[in-house]
Formats: C-alpha cells, structure tokens, sequence
C-alpha cells in the first residue's frame, strides 16, 4: 500500500533506461520490485516461483522501456501489467494451483478490504474501492477473485459451485457499474 | 473515455467483453494467446484493453507490497548490465549477424555525445495490417522537456509520410538519420530526414513498408550525407517505440 511514486519520476527513469542506463533502471526496480513482487505473490503463492518470474519481469521491462508511452498508461500501470500478465501466464502454464487456504473464503463472507484499508487507500483507489461497495458483496469478491489471484471464469465458477454464465455476468455487470461510476466521479 | 457504458453486459459488444475479459485476467490460456495476437494488429481492439487495464489498475493498491529478497536485483543485473560497448566499428569492420536490441541501444548510448538532451518521442502510428490498403502513419516527436520537434502524417495521395519540422531545430552542417530497430537486427536506415526549417520531408512509402508496431525508432544526427558506416555513428536526438493506435 502507501503512496506510489510519482509517475513523472518513473516514467523519466523509465526514458534513461531504454537508452541502456542500468543505475537509472535499478532506481525504478527499487522503487515498484515491492509492489510487482506483491502482485505477482498474490498470483503464484509459492515464493520461489514468483521469484523466477518477478527477474523475467523486470528483464522484460529493461528491454521494452523503450515502448513505454505516456499517453496509453502510468508507469506503474504499465509495470504492474506487464507483471500480472507474467504471472498469469506462468498460472496457467502449470496444472494446478496450490492450495490458498486464506484466499479459499467463499465469495458471501468476502468482505472486501478493511475499513483501515479503505481509510489508507487515496485518489482513485479509494475511488474503485467505494464503488465495488456499491455492487452486490458476491459480483465484488468474484471481481477481486479472478483479478487478484488471477483465476479463469471456469476456476472460479467451479470452487464456487456456480454456472460459469452466471459468474461471467455478475463479474462482467460489476465492472461495466464500478467503470461507470468512477468515470463519472472524475 | 467508454462513452456511455450499458448496464447490462448483455448489451457490451463482444469486444468489449473480452477486452475486460482479459484485463481481468480470466481468460484461459489459448483465449489469452488468441487476444495477445490480437493485441499486436488491432489498435482499436488494444485501446478497448487499455482502457480495462487502466480502470482496475488502482485495485492494485489493496495487494501490499512485498519487498523481494536483496540478491534478485543481481539476479536481473546480471541480464541487463551493458556488456562492454564495443567503439565505433570502422566502416570495414564485419558486421555482427546478430545484435540484440540492447546491445544495439548501449552502442548508441556510447556513441551519444554528452551534453545532448535524449528527446523523448511520443510516436503513434496506424500501420494497416498487411496487405491490407496502405499503413496511416501518424507521429508527434517532442522533445525531453516536451517541446514539439516533428509531427508527421501519412498523405494518401502521395502514398508517402510527410514529416514536419515544429520548431527550427540546430544542426546546421550536419544530416538528421531515422533508423529503425526491428528485434534482434542492427538498426536498419530509413533514411535522412530534414528537420531543419520548416519544410516537410517526405519518406516514401516503400521505404516505410513492412515497419511493425512494436520496432524502435531513432534519430541520429549524422555528418551530412548521412551515415558513413550504415550503422548509427552521432548522438541519438530523439528514440520512440512505433505503436499502432
């Protein structure tokens, strides 16, 4: 959690590391490795995994700095796509996906983030967060679900005994309202 | 930017589905690699993506933030530490067959001449998918301090790029060289380009086909007459990525 950089500093990092400038590049490594690693931890569980995949990342972003375009994203949005694309290919690369006893809570008793969570999260974070508050506690927890542990509709339906119709339409619904307020809201 | 979105996923077009489908990060597998293929020739399709990604990006603030272990960094330093940046081959030196890209970008990084500010570049391009009707080509290169350097467009009617200097620009005595950096292949030459005063420079067509989204392009200012080498040999004024849009 706490503040992210700021995106200019990043995204100027980000512009002398496609010119091949490794200090600059390890200053954006130490300033987002904590947040991708979070990221990518909450995906593949297993530590030493994510590790692997967390070095694939940041080589990855080393040699596509160049492509990074301000206008299409943040830096950190960018990085953190790239992050979580890695780390759910890597998911789906493998049969199965360890046991998450803490993320195993069905989707009725998902309560969401805490309020001290809610209180601490700024701008639009706090923003999304009160807007999945809006939605029916199971269309959010199913959103956070596949988004944060990067589960497939057909997982997810399965663990919660659901039609996959059914899921797909709650996640879809939750997120075209949570869009839809927050744009609003901007 | 969705416009009115619908209330009822029902009525979101199937694109749009699935360009949340994936930025969720519920596809399977084969769905996935069919949208990554997508992605790289569908600019309108990528921006349906983006605009997913952007809107659950801030749901990243309720995962913490773990702090990997110390030695990863020399993990991955050890991937993208320049190896020694070879001088600058004379023009008889052999080429290498296969440089990669960011051998290629140290070389360049070695042979800037300190004191020159890098420009950043905001390149946008519409490249039709070939062989499709001919590629639209739409640019706008700034400077690092976001002064407006070059704007360019694709003129159907001379089936060419017409690049258009916004400011004077100070090379006087010397010839401004776009290349192109396609993977793993030494950077290619597009050609010299005028960007001194303010009369558009065109590039024709046939010297831009085959250019995709994802190349890198540079300008480097080059003696007059362009590169003696074939490769880059003067500070690079301005690097971008080439992106359809």
């Amino acid at each position: 959690m706490g503040q992210p950089p700021p995106s200019a500093e990043l995204a100027s990092l980000l512009a002398r590391a496609a010119t091949g400038d490794a200090a600059s590049f390890q200053v954006f490594y130490d300033r987002t490795s904590a947040k991708l690693f979070g990221i990518v931890l909450r995906i593949l569980i297993e530590r030493g995994e994510a590790e692997d995949v967390l070095q694939d990342i940041y080589v990855t972003i080393w040699r596509k700095a160049a492509e990074f375009d301000a206008a299409r994203a943040s830096p950190i949005t960018w990085a953190a796509t790239i992050a979580r694309n890695r780390a759910i290919d890597r998911l789906r690369a493998r049969a199965v996906r360890p046991s998450a006893p803490l993320e195993e809570a069905d989707l009725v008793a998902d309560p969401g983030p805490d309020a001290e969570a809610l209180l601490a999260a700024a701008g639009d974070a706090a923003l999304v967060q009160r807007a999945l508050g809006t939605l029916d506690p199971r269309h959010a927890a199913a959103i956070r679900a596949c988004y944060f542990e990067g589960l497939t509709y057909e997982a997810l339906a399965a663990r919660e005994a659901l039609p996959v119709g059914t899921l797909k339409s709650w996640v879809r619904r939750g997120l075209m309202r949570m869009r839809t307020i927050v744009e609003g809201a901007a | 930017m969705t416009g009115a979105l619908p209330l009822d996923p029902d009525d979101l077009p199937p694109d749009s589905a699935l360009a949340l489908d994936y930025a969720l990060g519920a596809l399977d597998r084969a769905a996935r690699r069919d949208v990554e293929t997508r992605l790289r020739s569908d600019p309108a399709f990528r921006a349906l993506v983006e605009g997913w990604q952007a809107a659950l990006a801030p749901l990243d603030a309720e995962t913490a933030a773990v702090p990997p272990p110390a030695e990863l960094w020399d993990r991955i330093a050890a991937e993208v530490t320049p190896r020694a940046i070879p001088t600058a081959a004379p023009a008889a030196a052999p080429a290498p067959v296969r440089r990669s890209l960011w051998e290629s970008l140290a070389l360049w990084r070695g042979l800037a001449l300190a004191g020159t500010a890098a420009a950043a570049i905001a390149f946008a391009a519409v490249l039709a998918p070939a062989p499709a009707p001919p590629g639209v080509l739409v640019a706008r290169l700034a400077a690092a301090d976001g002064t407006p350097l070059l704007s360019a467009a694709y003129d159907p009617l001379r089936g060419a790029v017409v690049l258009t200097p916004a400011t004077e620009a100070e090379h006087k005595g010397k010839s401004p060289e776009l290349w192109v950096i396609e993977g793993d292949k030494p950077p290619r030459s597009l050609g010299l380009i005028d960007i001194d005063g303010a009369n558009a420079h065109v590039i024709p067509r046939d010297r831009i086909a085959g250019l995709k989204p994802g190349s890198t392009l540079a300008i480097s200012i080059e003696p007059l007459g362009g590169s003696p080498t074939g490769a880059p040999t003067g500070p690079i004024v301005a690097t971008g990525t080439l992106s359809a849009i």
